[in-house]
């Protein structure tokens, strides 16, 4: 398990996904789970950066865990996730303060993910309203964008998150380019998207 | 920290914050007057731990006995007790220790502080020796003196009750117990009937004037100067607070004992004296045990959000706690895994008036003792039906109790068993292995006030990654680290605030907060440098003491005997090369002495 997360992490951090010490993962194992140490630096992880907690029930090492543990544990009860990965996305988060929901204009990302929405919260580090609303987006969507702030993603294995991490941070920059571009788009198939 | 906004009201300098009255009472001669410190003493000392530490410098010369009229006892709020910041309840009484020698200060929470502060001073300062036991009765309209005849010989709950059955429910009480009265050398001032000011002896201080108790009333407010900016930075501080795991959730759903478990997992949990680094029955003694069995409330100190402390029943008692501390002390130090037997004598420390930590430490080198047959003191590990009896007797002064009551140390040398006290110039050592801990070891070493966790609590760095994690095995580079802490932490306790904030909220919170609210520029530098003059200070005043650096120093035991298995298996602390480091990155001299130049850079030089 701790490869895997390593992996993920350094690939997190090297796309620039997340900033050294930002962003966090957990993986389910029944009514426990295992995250990332808060403050812990998702591209160099070592063993002892993986906490594990109980699900449901706090211990002692609920002192060193994430601090957005409490949206990990409401979306792991609330949904049938198995894996979250929280990130920091540079083109996603920019664009969540300026639309309320994103729409992929690229093939990939139509695809994938259809639609991603944006909610914006009072409180968004670590939030009790995090942990309340976010789970419900979750049950619907793959991934979903806090406004300024970053994206929670899940899946079955933690690569399944990333990649929808990835990808909307894909989704993001080719939104962005284009909207610098002067050009019209040829083809937009937005309509599509907004009701998904 | 450049200027400041005063508050001018008919041609008098007002100050936002700071009320800017101190309170002396003197029970030799009862002479109650009020004084008003230079502004700029309290920019440079802050209030607490700091202000407390100038007053001593001040007034208690050197040789004072601890125990004579020649010393104080120097309570003192800070800039924002009394405000509506999160968890600024505190306070601190500072006095020279009878324990250590040493200057001295310990802070509590609770209310007291703030009705203090509410009823119009910054601090109190009593000097002098009352010839029959006295009460104090201060409010914002009038200070009395009043027997207390009637109290003496009562434990904390009972002299509380009786005095605001006397007086009203409005007044907070901090008073001493039997322990106090018997001038026991590790005996606590308790406040608000469960908060303890609970190091260094200062209870037998308080105990040797005949003052039995301080009740304080007040509602004044506390005016800030940016209200608005500390709304904003109120809401800031609090979102943290609720963000962070460990004051939203480790610190208010366990309590302190949320530490067990977690550092018995990392060998740094001592037991049996600190022969072993961890517990084999830490579960049954840890914080979810607690929160399972024992549990009946939790409560928060003046404006804390964390609300840490747990109001708890055994079978047959209840009160509050035990802390983490006093879990570990009154537990695996004595080789006592019952947790019921535990909270039982956490309680009875309690009424008592005792330092749980100093009484379970001393206990535990007296258990060693007895077991390897230098001294047999009636006592052996894991004898948990003996403990209770014990206390009490520390407490009476009966028995063997009568020379367990003068701590570690002085028991240990009387009967030849030196290697046996767990201490730093005569301060008992709380509940972590050093030896998995290189920096803990350095700050237990180091600190001004004897073997304490809280003046550098290197345990952030080194175990839960506050600010970030750091190799807890390596002696490299913790000489900065515990510095920069113990300034920091020097400064926290003289705003006079909790230091579990400080896990959420760094110091550039309370460097804007301590702005706002006395309208001083305060930068998070100012602060660093504010600790550090207060720092310098306590080790002048000790110095001034005979302390020199042979004193900082360590039991043998945590330096020459191996952790023997766990995660910190062959493991002892590495102090020499630290301590170097240690004193040429404070600027001072070989032999720990702060040299000119740093006094200066300072404001020290006329010291």
């Amino acid at each position: 398990m701790y490869r895997e997360f390593s992996r993920i992490g350094r690939d997190l951090f090297i796309q620039g996904l997340n900033s050294s010490h930002s962003g966090n993962m957990s993986v389910r194992l029944g009514d426990r789970l295992v995250i990332t140490r808060r403050g812990s630096m998702l591209g160099s992880l070592e063993e002892k950066d993986l906490v594990e907690t109980g699900i449901e029930k706090n211990d002692s090492h609920i002192t060193l865990a994430s601090t957005e543990i409490g949206v990990h544990r409401a979306i792991y009860r609330n949904t049938p996730a198995l894996a979250i990965v929280h990130a920091h996305p540079v083109y996603a988060t920019a664009l969540s303060l300026v639309d309320d929901e994103i729409i992929p204009i690229d093939s990939e990302g139509q695809y994938m993910l259809h639609r991603i929405p944006v909610i914006g919260l009072e409180h968004t580090v670590g939030s009790e309203e995090a942990a309340r609303i976010l789970p419900e987006y979750l049950r619907e969507y793959k991934i979903v964008m806090i406004r300024g702030h970053g994206s929670f993603a899940t899946g079955q294995l933690i690569e399944e998150a990333y990649q929808w991490t990835s990808s909307l941070e894909n989704i993001c920059r080719i939104i962005y380019l284009t909207r610098t571009l002067k050009g019209e788009i040829k083809e937009d198939k937005n309509k599509k998207y907004n009701q998904w | 920290m450049d200027g400041s906004t005063a508050n001018r009201r008919n041609g008098v300098c007002l100050m936002y914050g700071w009320t800017g009255k101190i309170l002396r009472i003197n029970l030799t001669d009862q002479n109650i007057s009020t004084e008003h410190p230079d502004h700029d003493r309290y920019r440079e000392f802050l209030g607490g731990r700091g202000l407390g530490c100038r007053f001593l410098w001040d007034e208690v010369g050197p040789g004072t006995d601890p125990l004579s009229p020649g010393n104080k006892l120097i309570f003192m709020t800070g800039p924002i007790t009394g405000t509506r910041v999160p968890a600024s309840g505190r306070f601190s009484v500072t006095a020279k220790s009878p324990l250590t020698g040493t200057v001295f200060d310990s802070n509590s929470g609770g209310i007291w502080g703030v009705r203090l502060k509410k009823a119009g001073y910054d601090g109190l300062i009593i000097e002098g020796r009352s010839d029959q036991p006295v009460y104090l009765v201060i409010d914002e309209k009038q200070v009395r003196i009043k027997d207390a005849g009637g109290l003496w010989g009562l434990d904390v709950p009972k002299t509380t009750g009786l005095i605001q059955d006397a007086e009203g429910k409005a007044f907070s009480v901090a008073c001493i117990g039997p322990a106090g009265e018997n001038l026991v050398r590790i005996s606590c001032i308790m406040n608000d009937n469960n908060r303890a000011m609970g190091r260094g002896g200062l209870g037998a201080v308080m105990g040797f004037k005949n003052l039995k108790a301080i009740a304080v009333k007040g509602s004044r407010q506390v005016p800030a100067a940016d209200g608005e900016k500390l709304d904003f930075l109120n809401y800031e501080t609090e979102k943290w607070l609720k963000a962070n795991p460990i004051t939203s959730q480790g610190l208010p759903e366990f309590g302190t004992p949320v530490l067990v478990n977690l550092f018995n997992e990392y060998g740094i949990f001592p037991s049996y004296n600190f022969r072993e680094s961890q517990f084999p029955d830490a579960e049954k003694i840890s914080g979810e045990t607690l929160a399972e069995e024992l549990l009946v409330k939790k409560k928060g100190c003046y404006g804390c959000p964390i609300k840490c402390t747990r109001v708890t029943r055994t079978g047959s008692d209840s009160g509050e706690g035990p802390e983490y501390e006093s879990i570990w002390s009154l537990g695996p130090e004595c080789g006592i895994s019952d947790l019921e037997t535990i909270a039982e004598a956490n309680y009875l420390c309690n009424r008592l008036g005792l330092d749980t930590i100093s009484t379970g430490v001393t206990i535990g080198c007296a258990m060693e003792m007895t077991e390897n047959g230098t001294f047999d003191s009636g006592i052996r590990f894991g004898e948990q039906d003996k403990l209770k009896p014990l206390i009490s007797d520390i407490a009476y002064k009966q028995g063997i109790g009568a020379e367990l009551a003068d701590g570690s140390r002085i028991f240990s040398e009387k009967h030849g068993g030196n290697g046996f006290a767990m201490q730093v110039k005569g301060l008992e050592l709380p509940a972590y292995d050093p030896r998995g801990l290189q920096g803990m070891g350095l700050g237990f070493a180091t600190s001004n006030r004897g073997g304490c966790h809280l003046r550098a609590y290197m345990v952030g760095p080194e175990v839960l990654g506050v600010p970030k994690m750091v190799d807890r095995f390596s002696s490299r580079g913790k000489a900065g680290l515990t510095i920069f802490y113990q300034n920091l932490n020097a400064a926290i306790d003289s705003l006079v605030i909790c230091k579990f904030a400080a896990l959420a909220v760094s110091e550039e919170y309370f460097a804007r907060i301590l702005t706002a609210v006395t309208g001083i520029h305060y930068k998070p530098q100012d602060l660093h440098l504010a600790g550090e003059r207060i720092w310098n200070l306590e080790r002048i005043y000790n110095i001034r003491e005979g302390f020199s650096s042979r004193d900082d120093g360590l039991p043998e035991r945590l330096l020459r005997e191996p952790v023997k298995n766990g995660p910190s298996k062959g493991h002892v602390v590495e102090l020499d090369s630290m301590l170097k480091d240690y004193y040429r990155f404070r600027g001072w001299d070989s032999t720990g002495t702060p040299a000119g130049k740093k006094l200066s850079e300072l404001g020290l030089e006329g010291i």
